[in-house]
């Protein structure tokens, strides 16, 4: 159990916590990334690109440094590894509202309740988001952030957000997917009626 | 619903049970609301409810809860983690990952938690910096069994230490000395000052273990020991990070401004999700003073004998 005492180092390793991001809000992806990524988030990705380019206002006030955001940095790094898509707009910390439920007396040692529910509110755009998935109110509070970050990206972006557009690519795949089907369908009926044909010529 | 349930009683239950996949009550998926209870479930219910009006901790009832995404094994008395307490883990795990090259490279860094419990702190930190060892004391003796089964639970058993040490003994900092000085010291010390410990609430008082809590007639017993034991075992330029009581930052700042043999230096405060002042970022600064030349035994000599 444990490490001994006095052990010698081991081989070297990549810094600990080390921030993956080279430039604020968009990940840079390796080719062998690019290759394997779905459809939805290369085309997210793409989307991404060109709004960066062209620099559409909803944009403006939320492109700001990963470093002046540490807790949110966190967040988005999660939102992109995780889910495989193209990171969403940065939340600014200082647009947020933040409540817990509260009235729990001392806090820290001298309390114990369970209520870890977070509200969280963003500021220039009046949406509020709630939070009681886990049992932690600091996971609670990063998957507000989460939520809070597609739900602004939606309000903002509408049609072009992420969200939105993986929605769309995954009905296209849907309708796709039933349009297939009912071809193999046709062509098993129609081989049906081939065969019933074949068999009273004979 | 049992009519004896009390609101807040009914509320904690249902929501910590609810969240818990292994436990019978996740089994309320809305299909099953219409549908009366087994005589199994309803002998289930009895028991829990009946602890939980004995004022047990949801968290003792249930036998586990999370810490920082860490499924974690509870069982009384040993302190039930805060959810304060994974800011804590937050600040020590932005301060890693900003610091230079010392407490990031290989094997690092090296962390030292004083009061371990249920190995909250140390198994969070240990998950989430691969690279990092800790070595965690406690002097009760459920706290250690049960942090060596969190590690265990955990897989991470081979880069943690638990050692049973009580930091208020003279000459207990002699017992870390193997493993070298540290890049960090973390701790939720007992900080309750002693006057406030019989206004807990009955879940507390009647639960968990008073010496986790009580702090002394200021609450500093406990912080005072660690912040001395920093001249043995922490680096030069380390890092100790406390969770206090609100009214322990002028407290700690006096303290250390009166012991300059410490060369530490107070130099950052968080609050907590409340608002709070909560935690403290305490620093070495300089070279160690007043340790004896071979209090640090480095890579063992070869023994030459006669």
């Amino acid at each position: 159990m444990g490490f001994d005492p006095g052990s010698p180092g081991s081989r070297p390793e990549p810094k600990a916590g080390a921030k993956p991001l080279r430039h604020p809000g968009i990940p840079s992806p390796k080719l062998a990334e690019l290759l394997h990524m779905s459809t939805s988030s290369f085309f997210g990705l793409l989307a991404r690109l060109a709004r960066l380019c062209t620099m559409p206002q909803g944009l403006g006030p939320q492109a700001k440094p990963v470093l002046s955001a540490p807790r949110v940095a966190v967040t988005m790094v999660q939102a992109a590894g995780k889910k495989d898509r193209p990171a969403l707009p940065l939340l600014d910390e200082s647009e947020l509202e933040e409540q817990f439920v509260k009235g729990h007396g001392p806090g820290g040692q001298a309390t114990n309740k369970t209520s870890n529910c977070v509200v969280l509110k963003h500021i220039p755009s009046g949406i509020v988001v709630k939070c009681h998935q886990t049992r932690s109110v600091d996971q609670n509070r990063k998957l507000a952030r989460q939520i809070l970050q597609e739900k602004v990206d939606i309000f903002y972006n509408g049609e072009n957000s992420i969200v939105y557009k993986e929605k769309q690519e995954a009905e296209k795949k849907k309708q796709e997917r039933k349009r297939r089907a009912k071809e193999t369908l046709e062509k098993k009926k129609l081989l049906k009626e081939l065969r019933e044909l074949s068999k009273n010529v004979h | 619903m049992p009519k004896n349930w009390s609101a807040t009683g009914l509320q904690s239950l249902r929501r910590g049970g609810s969240l818990r996949p292994r436990h019978p009550f996740q089994s309320l998926r809305p299909e099953l609301w219409t549908q009366p209870l087994t005589p199994w479930q309803l002998q289930c219910i009895q028991e829990l409810s009946s602890r939980r009006l004995q004022r047990m901790p949801v968290q003792y009832i249930l036998g586990e809860w999370d810490f920082q995404g860490l499924s974690l094994k509870m069982a009384p008395p040993v302190f039930i983690p805060r959810p304060e307490t994974e800011e804590l883990v937050e600040w020590v795990l932005e301060e890693v990952a900003q610091s230079p090259c010392a407490m990031g490279t290989q094997d690092g860094p090296l962390i030292l938690e004083v009061g371990c419990g249920s190995g909250a702190i140390s198994l969070s930190l240990l998950s989430q910096l691969p690279q990092s060892r800790v070595i965690a004391v406690d002097k009760g003796e459920a706290a250690i069994c049960l942090t060596e089964e969190n590690a265990q639970r955990l897989r991470l058993l081979d880069r943690i230490r638990i050692v049973p040490l009580d930091v208020t003994l003279e000459g207990s900092w002699a017992h870390l000395l193997p493993w070298g000085p540290v890049d960090l010291v973390v701790s939720n010390p007992p900080y309750v000052f002693h006057q406030d410990m019989e206004q807990l609430a009955p879940e507390i008082r009647s639960y968990e273990d008073p010496l986790a809590l009580d702090g002394g007639e200021e609450g500093m017993d406990i912080i005072i020991h660690i912040l001395a034991l920093a001249r043995w075992i922490l680096k030069d330029s380390g890092s100790i990070f406390l969770e206090v009581d609100p009214r322990h930052p002028e407290l700690v700042g006096n303290w250390l401004q009166s012991q300059p043999d410490l060369s530490l230096d107070l130099v950052a405060m968080r609050r907590d999700f409340c608002g709070r002042p909560r935690f403290l970022h305490i620093q070495r600064s300089g070279p160690r003073r007043g340790c004896p030349a071979d209090a640090w035994p480095g890579p063992q000599p070869a023994r030459v004998p006669g």
